[in-house]
């Protein structure tokens, strides 16, 4: 098992765009992996749910913990890091 | 049986072809699936997941390629959505269950929807309307039933059509759309234009007029459908979409070029935007700023009222896609009355239009208001631009100062927290109550700026409710008691120094802004797709032409010879 937490510091937190690249990503892993909103925390999300993710209601500045269970967990971990790092979202030209 | 019917433009473009009538078939109206084995659903709902998906990015990639980005990411959370384990896994497990596969997947996706549903949040919670489209479509593919589709390039003819649908018909084979219910801002209206598909909804009588497969044509820009055109009808909507063509390749040309008449006059094109989403869009279309941000998406469809930090989270979203150069004039919520908030406890109110509405409430819900305008001050001091605010629904001076009062005790408390805070908010009334229109003079010396909102100043104006459909004739802004009360406003304006925007539909209609500009308004925010129209429009008058026919209209006594003095000089000029 691999966990991280991580601070979102994107605007518009977990919603629309980011939401759909996040499932997208996770679902590309082989390992199950669960997203809990720490800040404000609620049911634990299973990551290759749209429907859970949204639901989680994560917001800018709220600390959330990934969890990765399987094969490719490392990896899982790592590449959910680097995504919710790298998330900004140009608005407009 | 020919003739001609009017509901609202949709999507741009003119088609002719056969009327092809598409008729839901509810839930129970889908085949049942009749399965040998648990083991036998799993594997048919999986696939039907799946073969869901795949169609819904078939379609993204498709508005992709049309450079439909925005668009394309509805299906795309769409696809997410069809093969989303929450939703695939309980539809398994019911009908491992003995639930027939049909049901399993409606009832496992409706529990889906029920939790979005009830997020604060109204855009997420809207997402609940598309988990279920999803999984009617993944029921139709379970049971094999096949969407009838038109045997030959049609014009589809319905009630209402689920977004997604548009997703099935292969390209070429729509031609047009035709609603009796739906709205311009459906999804489905959306996707039509996206797609360059010509589009009239909200057409009540379409369903009588067209019975059978009798040729229509769809008027996407004017709203009209007529019903077996005769062959100068037709010859005529030809004519229409060639002038059009040229007309919209010219005005496209005009974006990013400042707006003004042909003599120089500059007037200022802004948006009005709903949320942070429409600000590409505005942006795209050339606007030069936000004339209007409602703000009433944050408030609605939830449960305790939005907190300062996620406000302010919001509008500076907002502010800094624009930048320092382009205002965003946030509009304090317009809320109560008609549009009622459960969390403010307000009893229901026998006049809500003439109720305990927006900046009245501020004497029970003060807070309200107050939480708003530090989330403005405080977005403004991170974005590093000068706020710009205005509320709606003042009537009298000591509304005014109630709302420069309240905006000073804002910031106060926004600085005594130690968070970067502009110097000065840049604060103006909506002008929208007649009282606010007489009292203009003196509420001038008060505020930084005037933005009428026609459609309100109109319902007031003229006593007449502009929800009720059996007085629609009296809501029309070009009204010349409406055009008096205008000009007046813009001389009490005038006498302070201060400058006068109109917010309104009135704005972003064509004859509607040349008016104004003639009668000396300063600024004109419309919605996006309007801008190119306006802009265009004025650059082909000098500001003379348009004083004249301002005094004519002042001198009418009806918005129909208005209307008629606006067309001549517009087909003049054409």
């Amino acid at each position: 098992m691999r966990s991280i937490e991580v601070e979102i510091r994107n605007e518009s937190g977990l919603h629309a765009r980011p939401a759909a690249a996040f499932v997208r990503a996770a679902a590309a892993c082989t390992s199950a992996i669960r997203l809990e909103n720490l800040t404000a925390p609620g049911p634990v999300a299973d990551a290759k749910s749209i429907v859970g993710v949204l639901s989680a209601g994560i917001e800018k500045g709220h600390l959330v913990r990934i969890e990765a269970v399987g094969a490719d967990e490392d990896q899982a971990v790592e590449t959910l890091r680097r995504l919710l790092a790298g998330l900004g979202e140009p608005v407009g030209p | 049986m020919a003739g001609r019917i009017t509901g609202l433009p949709a999507a741009p473009g003119i088609a002719v072809g056969p009327a092809w009538r598409y008729r839901p078939r509810g839930a129970g109206a889908i085949p049942v699936v009749a399965v040998a084995s648990g083991g036998e659903a799993e594997l048919r709902i999986r696939g039907a997941a799946a073969a869901s998906a795949a169609q819904l990015e078939g379609l993204a990639a498709r508005l992709r390629g049309l450079g439909r980005g925005g668009d394309a990411e509805i299906l795309e959370a769409q696809a997410l959505m069809a093969i989303d384990p929450a939703i695939v896994d309980e539809a398994v497990r019911l009908a491992r269950g003995g639930m027939p596969p049909v049901e399993a997947v409606l009832e496992a996706a409706e529990s889906s929807a029920r939790i979005l549903g009830t997020l604060p949040d109204a855009l997420l919670a809207a997402r609940a309307g598309d988990v279920r489209d999803v999984a009617v479509r993944v029921t139709r593919t379970l049971s094999g039933a096949q969407l009838e589709l038109p045997a030959a390039p049609s014009i589809v003819v319905a009630e209402d059509l689920p977004p997604s649908l548009l997703a099935e018909f292969p390209p070429g084979l729509l031609l047009g759309v035709a609603l009796a219910g739906g709205s311009p801002t459906a999804h489905v209206a959306i996707l039509a234009r996206s797609l360059g598909i010509p589009a009239v909804v909200a057409a009540p009588d379409l369903l009588e007029a067209v019975r059978g497969s009798q040729m229509i044509a769809v008027d996407g820009e004017s709203g009209e459908i007529t019903v077996d055109p005769a062959p100068e009808e037709l010859r005529e909507l030809a004519d229409r979409q060639a002038v059009r063509g040229s007309r919209d390749r010219a005005a496209a040309a005009l974006r990013g070029i400042p707006a003004a008449t042909a003599d120089g006059r500059r007037i200022p094109l802004l948006a009005n935007i709903r949320s942070p989403e429409d600000a590409a869009r505005a942006l795209e279309a050339g606007a030069e700023g936000v004339g209007l941000f409602r703000t009433e998406y944050l408030f609605l469809r939830r449960e305790a009222a939005p907190s300062e930090a996620e406000q302010a989270t919001e509008y500076r979203r907002t502010m800094e896609a624009f930048g320092p150069e382009r205002p965003v004039v946030i509009r304090l919520a317009d809320i109560g009355g008609d549009k009622s908030i459960p969390y403010l406890g307000r009893p229901e109110e026998p006049n809500p239009f003439l109720g305990v509405r927006a900046i009245r409430l501020a004497h029970d819900s003060r807070e309200l208001l107050l939480t708003q305008l530090r989330a403005i001050w405080r977005a403004a001091g991170a974005a590093g631009v000068t706020p710009h605010v205005m509320a709606p629904m003042i009537a009298t001076l000591a509304d005014a100062r109630l709302l420069t009062g309240l905006r000073d005790e804002a910031r106060r408390e926004v600085v005594a927290s130690g968070a970067a805070c502009p110097e000065k908010m840049v604060t103006g009334v909506m002008i929208e109550v007649p009282s606010a229109a007489i009292l203009a003079p003196e509420l001038a010396r008060l505020v930084d700026f005037f933005s009428i909102g026609t459609n309100d100043l109109t319902q007031y104006i003229l006593a007449a409710d502009r929800g009720n459909p059996s007085l629609a004739r009296f809501q029309d802004a070009l009204h010349p008691a409406v055009l008096r009360t205008i000009a007046a406003v813009v001389t009490g304006a005038d006498g302070a120094g201060i400058p006068v925007a109109v917010c309104g539909e009135l704005a972003g209609d064509p004859a509607g802004a040349m008016v104004l500009v003639g009668l000396g308004v300063d600024e004109l925010s419309a919605e996006a797709g309007s801008l190119d129209a306006i802009r265009a429009c004025l650059a082909g008058y000098d500001g003379a032409e348009l004083r004249d026919l301002a005094a004519l209209a002042l001198a009418a006594t009806d918005a129909e010879t208005v209307r008629g003095y606006a067309n001549e000089l517009l087909s003049a000029r054409r």
